[in-house]
């Protein structure tokens, strides 16, 4: 069937639908297990290990692929079986115990067990008795997934399998019938704006490099996901890396790039080796290196590294970790755009930023903009286009990692979706886009906000991240507040004297007050603390440090005031739930 | 330089160019905006936010309070330093600061008559008073905290950290105690040095400064230059020696250690003493920079041990005297040889440009010799064979055109710790990228910044330099336009490249593609320099090396433009002003020969007075003809030389002369077997001048007095002995007439006079009295550029690049050695040559480090050898073994290691091992006699 016209892409595209159908519809079912962080910690590697066993002991014949995940981390780890041709049958919370039987009744005899199912995904003559459709459990129902639409379906580490399903069409579109500025335009006209945080429109931050005649330009992706409670950056690269890697690549040709460069934390083992993995067979087809698909683009990517450090996600601390250097940020200007890793012109884009990308081209960037919120100049909101990525944790029923359109409520997502807070205890605030966000009371009026990066703006909150801790009515807010200042002091790099000294003192005061010994003078200290920081400090580390106690002071100031003037705790303070601190010399 | 722009701060307007940073402009002005981790020369940082402003440009005020350190200044911006606001946040800052370093005096109003033994009614710790601080009235941060106002009372609490002193490091006490992580420290040894010895560590609250994983500086790769000293603004940093004195007074004087003219600024006690150095700012030789010699090296100026008084040998034994006795004496004996016959005078390179030329002009004159010289001058065709090709002898571009250098190549010369300063724009270079060839057969600093390192068997070197330039020639890398109008035919030099095959240059040892990618680094990039010494090279080919050297220079065209050039690396400090006042056997003022009659009859008629034409004796053919040709001799200062092998190894060569009269700082072992000792003033007690290696010459004037202490500068002596040996003409006022008459004799000096000089001198401006600043831009008050020669007329600029306005001949001349091999000295018995190395750093070698009164590194050595040469001489990889020398014998553990020449065995140590053993030295002047890297004759042997 190989005409002497195919594109080079056809042929690769050709050969993975081949695997992909081999996979699906072969002779043998398949077996994926979540291998996500939850996967992970939940014992994902145990019950692969488990079901190679089970194979081996009961020889029986099945592929077996280690996935990344669906997303639904309550029930990790979790297990599918797809039989060829048949529907994919998930088990949640699955133990090697399971495992054993799963292979023996489901994947050797073709029997599911639907006692231990927590839903099937497939077509919808295909539903195996007494399973329900995973798509209408209230966590999958309202989703609308885009960058993560191959989370938890796909061999991560296996590039084949990202392309069988729609993988680098958008790059072969791009390459073959679209200009550079063509590409831009498109990224432009999806109203995509940065998920790294301050939400800026991708396409003009892309402008600012692709109009740097330079002849070296590199574009960055950030994946230093050190929020606690954020692991969505992660949870992409760990299932997806190649939307990442073909996203990158995309907007090297939209800028004029020539290389590009995934930073990942230093122990981010699963999302290093699986976007290095991809990145290799990348190059094996040509989709990287000189001259893709026979075109006259040529873009490299490599992994960098960083240490264990918070600050390594700040932009200019992240280029000199890049550079080898300790990562501390740099003054500006220089904006990186100008000067940035190794002196040269530079763009750092989110994870999340990238992922869309492959499907913004592919697609169109007016479907893309027709997602999320509209502009509304009276309120000062420009729209938010696209999808949210949210990781849920902490009380709250349903934990995971979720991708809706930006425009829902937190309501609709924190109750109809994940379920509200468990053993009917109230919710009494959300912590969002990491610890320098702050937190949010669990109001009427807050639970209506909408998501929308100027929404949450204009209500002293950061979508950012997309990491949002529910905290129930036990929950001490002071307690709380000292324990993300805890965090955000260990993180502060020390080089700025305001944010190196002014957390460690916050903190100190905080511990005071916590543990009943704050004095009436106490809260001016801390704000003058703060301001200063806020004020003072070199990065978004010390100028947004002081969020989490001003918040914190703003919703439930009374309290601290309890813990001051009545000597009381107002909720069961628990045990630190971040790192652990650091004191002054 | 032209003042493109205005900003005002605080209301006063001030000039200043675009792309300064504001706070930059403000210091340069004389307007202080406070600031603690900012330093000038350094890039900002943006940390302390002490700096910090409102401004208000063209488009509205700037977001925030901006840090003057990084708001690049535009025209038309207003800045506000001192608003309620700015101040606020500054003291908010400095409240935390205080809260963590000891703060017991700093906000008390008593703290400027309180004295070291007051009771303090505040009960304030020891560890938290200033007064016990080393730092103490000369801390920038308590400076700082004042200017500031801060308040006694502090609501932050205050915890003392108790970290363990650092004081068993050499020269350095570390106190992180006292230190406000300011970076400065990291930041001097990083950006300014190249080094990186030192580095931050922990994070947040602990975040501070000091070594990676903690270990010593032996191991850290400190090259102990004391940059991160001079930056600190508290006592965190300090240098051991006179860590708790306080200087009385500061001079401005010229390091003597080495021929770089590093400014440095003498501390002074109220007792006279010299406490410290600190390298001057605003220098060109060494902007700020110093070396361990400088920093570290300069005690021995004011040492209770130097020579108060001349001395008289009777009875055998040296007694003292007093001057007109010895003197008298002296005069009396050198009387017998006036007619020029038996006598030799040998100087010191360390002399002012006046004092040599009055030694010479002693000789010349007064004793009718032309025996006459320094003892620096060993090595004649250092410059002697680059002033055949190029027509002078001396650098051809300045030492920081290094740092702008499109590659730079690195010959037989191990530059860090013999010229140290000029290897901190090389390192800096090579930092920045700068393509780094060093040719050496020993690893020294810089083969580990090298981009490409050759080594060639030892004397091969004239063979590699060939194959070097073959490879130029053959790929056309050289500008023949301008060589056919420049220069004089090479095609000599072509056939000898011809002659010289491929076979012959693999005797080199060095492969063939290394020796054409050097060429390509030098040959294609837009300037290339080269820095040379002479170290190890057989003296049958050292003159055609530096021939070789500098064709490869003036064949790409590297002679007459900036940023490029050859720099050869002379030794003594003042060795180029001995040329150029030929303080030498066979030249005269001027540099002409002592044979060019039309040149001698000049300087006659200017002396009025008739000179021998025949060439004299050179300091090392005086001292083989000591007893013999020469039964008496003249020295002016004590030399390495005189026991290093370079002149004599043995100071017994003096005890055959009849007579010997010594001139010296200290009782040094030859001035203890002379007949009269005449106690000489150091260079800071002078006033005169210097030429530095790169041409400059730089004016010196008293810096200190001794007292009870009747040292005279040679000069007088010469004057005085002249006197009563009834020779006139050595009579002069004062230094500026000697440098007067050597204008008017030596055409490159023609225009320079000490009133020239004062005119190439610029005030500093000063941010006001009452403000806090670093002890370098205290100190630096005015800025002495110097003129760098020549300088023919009064009229005439300083010449940065020698050759811009051509060559002094009309063409250069390239010269065409007969490249070939010599093979190095080795005896049956030890048939190998070691070449020992020194390295700052070894990050691939465990070592231990012997804690005690000092740190000393304890560890096996790696004995590096050719896997060949292991073969045959029956060493397998990791045996251990004994490196044998006529001398010595020292032990390691053997590493088969291809990239050793054959026949060359390779033993590298680090530099902190040196540091230790002249920290620990009981030399009087212990820098002055650093021990070199000598090739010597050895053999390996199984050690059991």
């Amino acid at each position: 069937m190989t005409a002497p016209s195919e594109s080079p892409f056809a042929a690769i595209l050709a050969a993975a639908r081949r695997r992909w159908e081999g996979l699906t519809a072969g002779d043998r079912p398949w077996i994926r297990v979540g291998t996500g962080l939850a996967g992970e910690a939940a014992g994902g590697f145990e019950v692969v290990a488990a079901v190679k066993a089970a194979l081996e002991q009961q020889q029986v014949a099945a592929n077996v692929s280690e996935v990344g995940t669906l997303g639904l981390c309550f029930a990790e780890p979790l297990l599918d079986v797809q039989v060829p041709n048949g529907p994919r049958v998930f088990y949640g919370q699955v133990t090697p115990e399971l495992t054993e039987r799963i292979v023996r009744q489901h994947v050797a005899g073709g029997d599911p067990l639907a006692e231990h199912a927590v839903g099937y995904l497939g077509e919808p003559g295909q539903a195996p008795a007494g399973i329900s459709n995973l798509q209408e459990h209230p966590m999958m129902a309202l989703q609308q997934r885009i960058a993560l639409r191959n989370a938890g379906n796909i061999d991560p580490s296996d590039l084949y399998q990202y392309i069988a399903n729609g993988g680098y069409s958008a790059l072969n579109k791009a390459l073959t019938e679209m200009s550079p500025e063509d590409t831009l335009g498109e990224v432009r006209t999806s109203g995509l704006r940065g998920r790294g945080g301050a939400a800026f429109p991708a396409g003009i931050k892309w402008g600012f490099l692709a109009g740097n005649p330079d002849p070296n330009k590199y574009i960055l992706c950030n994946c230093e996901e050190g929020d606690p409670g954020a692991f969505n950056d992660r949870g992409i690269l760990e299932s997806d890396p190649a939307t990442v890697v073909e996203g990158i690549t995309i907007a090297g040709y939209a800028c004029n790039a020539n290389r590009g460069y995934i930073f990942i934390r230093h122990g981010h083992n699963q999302p290093i080796d699986r976007t290095r993995a991809v990145i290799r067979q990348a190059y094996d087809l040509g989709l990287l290196g000189q001259n893709i698909l026979g075109t006259d683009f040529s873009f490299d990517v490599e992994v960098a590294l960083t240490g264990d450090s918070y600050v390594s996600g700040e932009e200019t601390a992240l280029m000199e970790a890049i550079e080898g250097k300790r990562s501390m940020p740099r003054y500006r200007p220089p904006f990186p755009a100008q000067v940035g890793v190794f002196g040269k012109p530079s763009n750092i884009n989110n994870v999340k930023t990238l992922a869309y990308v492959p499907e913004i081209v592919a697609r169109g960037g007016q479907w893309f903009a027709g997602i999320g919120t509209q502009p509304d100049p009276d309120n000062r909101i420009n729209g938010s286009s696209g999808t949210a990525i949210l990781c849920l944790s902490g009380d709250i029923t349903y934990t995971g990692l979720i991708e809706v359109p930006l425009g829902m409520t937190l309501r609709q997502v924190l109750f109809d979706m994940a379920g509200g807070v468990p053993n009917g205890k109230s919710m009494k605030l959300l912590q969002t886009g990491g610890p320098l966000g702050g937190v949010l009371s669990a109001s009427d009026a807050n639970l209506d906000l909408v998501l929308d990066f100027d929404v949450f703006r204009a209500a002293g909150a950061i979508l950012g991240s997309g990491g949002i801790i529910v905290a129930d009515e036990d929950t001490c807010v002071v307690d709380l507040t000292r324990n993300l200042i805890a965090f955000c002091q260990y993180e502060s790099c020390g080089k700025c004297f305001p944010c190196r000294m002014g957390m460690s003192h916050l903190l100190e005061v905080l511990e005071r007050i916590s543990n009943l010994e704050g004095t009436g003078e106490d809260l001016a200290l801390m704000r003058n603390i703060g301001e200063n920081m806020q004020a003072g400090s070199l990065c978004g580390h010390g100028q947004l440090g002081f969020n989490p106690v001003s918040s914190a002071l703003r919703y439930f100031g009374h309290e601290f005031d309890a813990h001051i003037l009545e000597k009381r705790h107002t909720g069961d303070c628990p045990d630190q739930m971040f790192s652990p601190r650091l004191t002054r010399r | 330089m032209p003042d493109d722009i205005t900003i005002s701060i605080d209301g006063v307007e001030i000039k200043t160019q675009p792309g300064k940073m504001v706070l930059e402009a403000a210091i340069d002005a004389g307007v202080y905006v406070p600031y603690l981790c900012y330093h000038s020369g350094m890039k900002p940082y943006a940390a302390c936010r002490m700096c910090v402003v409102v401004a208000e440009n063209e488009r509205g005020r700037v977001p925030g309070f901006p840090a003057a350190c990084t708001l690049a200044a535009t025209d038309g911006m207003t800045v506000w330093s001192e608003t309620p606001d700015v101040i606020e946040l500054r003291r908010s800052v400095m409240q935390m600061l205080i809260a963590e370093h000891p703060n017991g005096c700093l906000t008390c109003h008593r703290v400027d008559i309180c004295g070291p033994s007051d009771v303090c009614l505040r009960h304030v710790s020891v560890n938290d008073r200033c007064i016990t601080c080393p730092k103490n009235e000369r801390c920038e941060f308590k400076d700082t905290v004042r200017y500031l106002g801060m308040e006694l009372e502090s609501p932050m609490s205050y915890v003392y950290r108790d970290i363990p002193l650092e004081v068993s490091d050499p020269f350095y006490d570390r106190d992180y105690n006292l230190c406000i992580t300011c970076g400065r420290c990291v930041r001097a040894c990083e950006e300014m040095r190249g080094d990186n010895a030192i580095c931050f560590t922990e994070r947040s609250g602990k975040a501070l400064v000091g070594t990676s994983f903690g270990t010593s500086l032996l191991e850290s790769g400190c090259e102990f230059c004391g940059a991160c000293i001079d930056v600190c603004p508290v006592g965190a940093l300090t240098e051991r020696e006179g860590k708790w004195e306080k200087p009385a007074r500061v001079e401005r004087t010229i390091c003597t250690h080495c021929p770089v003219g590093c400014q440095m600024n003498l501390e002074i006690n109220e007792q006279g003493r010299v406490i410290r150095t600190v390298p001057e700012l605003n220098s060109p030789a060494n902007r700020g920079q110093a070396c361990y010699k400088g920093k570290f090296g300069l005690g021995h100026l004011t040492s209770g041990q130097r020579l108060r008084r001349p001395m008289i040998r009777r009875n055998g034994r040296l007694e003292n005297a007093t001057w007109d006795e010895a003197l008298d004496l002296v005069a009396e004996r050198l009387r017998a040889h006036q007619a020029g016959e038996g006598f030799g005078l040998i100087t010191a390179p360390d002399s002012t440009n006046e004092e040599l030329y009055l030694a010479q002009k002693f000789a010349r004159i007064g004793m009718n010799t032309n025996n006459v010289d320094h003892s620096g001058n060993t090595q004649p065709a250092l410059t002697g064979a680059l002033e055949d090709v190029l027509g002078y002898p001396g650098a051809t571009n300045s030492i920081w055109d290094l740092e702008k250098a499109g590659c730079i190549l690195v010959f037989n010369t191990n530059l860090t710790e013999s010229h140290n300063v000029v290897g901190v724009p090389v390192k800096r270079a090579a930092g920045n990228g700068t393509p780094l060839i060093v040719i050496d057969t020993r690893e020294v600093e810089l083969t580990r910044y090298a981009d490409l390192w050759l080594r060639p068997v030892p004397g091969t070197e004239l063979l590699l330099l060939g194959a070097v330039l073959k490879q130029v020639l053959q790929e056309d890398l050289i500008d023949a336009e301008w060589l056919a109008e420049h220069a004089d035919s090479y095609d000599t030099l072509v056939y000898e490249l011809e002659r010289l095959s491929d076979d012959a240059v693999a005797a080199t040892g060095v492969p063939l593609d290394d020796i054409a990618r050097a060429a390509r680094m030098y040959g294609e990039a837009d300037t290339g320099a080269i820095v040379y010494g002479l170290d190890n090279l057989s003296a049958s080919i050292s003159r055609e090396c530096v021939v070789a050297l500098a064709d490869l220079a003036l064949l790409t065209r590297n002679v007459d433009r900036p940023a490029g050039g050859i720099f050869p690396m002379r030794q003594g400090a003042n060795g180029q002003g001995a040329i150029d006042v030929g303080c030498l056997p066979d030249r005269l003022p001027g540099g002409a020969p002592t044979f060019d009659d039309a040149h001698r009859a000049h300087v006659e008629e200017a002396w009025a007075a008739r000179l021998p034409a025949s060439t004299g004796m050179n300091a090392a053919s005086m001292l083989e003809a000591a007893g013999g040709a020469i039964t008496s001799m003249l020295l002016v200062g004590d030399s390495p030389n005189y026991s290093n092998g370079l002149l004599v190894s043995d100071v017994a060569v003096f005890e055959r002369l009849e007579f010997l009269a010594v001139a010296d700082t200290f009782l040094s072992p030859v001035a203890q077997v002379a007949d009269v000792v005449l106690p000489r003033a150091t260079f800071a007690e002078k006033d005169g001048t210097f030429t530095n290696l790169e041409r400059r010459v730089q004016r010196v004037r008293p810096a200190i007095t001794v007292r009870n202490n009747d040292a005279m500068p040679e000069g007088w002596i010469f004057a005085e002995l002249a006197s009563r040996l009834d020779v006139a003409g050595l009579d002069y006022d004062e230094p500026a007439r000697v440098m007067d008459e050597i204008a008017s004799i030596a055409p490159n000096y023609r225009g320079i006079s000490y009133q020239r000089l004062a005119q190439e001198t610029a005030l500093i401006m000063q941010t006001g009295m009452e403000s806090p600043r670093p002890t370098q831009l205290l100190y630096t008050t005015r800025e002495e550029r110097g003129i760098q020669w020549p300088c023919p007329t009064p009229a005439s600029p300083s010449s940065p690049v020698l050759y811009a306005n051509g060559f002094p001949n009309g063409r250069a001349e390239p010269g065409a050695p007969r490249f070939r091999a010599i093979p190095a000295p080795t005896e049956t018995d030890l048939p190998a040559t070691l070449a020992p190395g020194r390295v700052l750093l070894q990050s691939d070698r465990e070592i231990t480090v012997e804690p005690g009164e000092l740190n000393r590194i304890v560890r096996d050595e790696r004995v590096h050898i050719n896997p060949a040469d292991a073969a045959s001489w029956g060493i397998s990889d990791d045996a251990p073994v004994a490196v044998v020398t006529a001398g010595n014998r020292t032990t390691g553990i053997a590493r088969l290691d291809p990239t050793v020449p054959p026949g060359v065995v390779s033993i590298t140590a680090l530099f902190g091992q040196l540091a230790v053993e002249l920290q620990a030295s009981e030399d009087l002047n212990p820098m002055a006699r650093v021990p070199g890297l000598h090739l010597e004759a050895c053999r390996v042997e199984l050690a059991r």
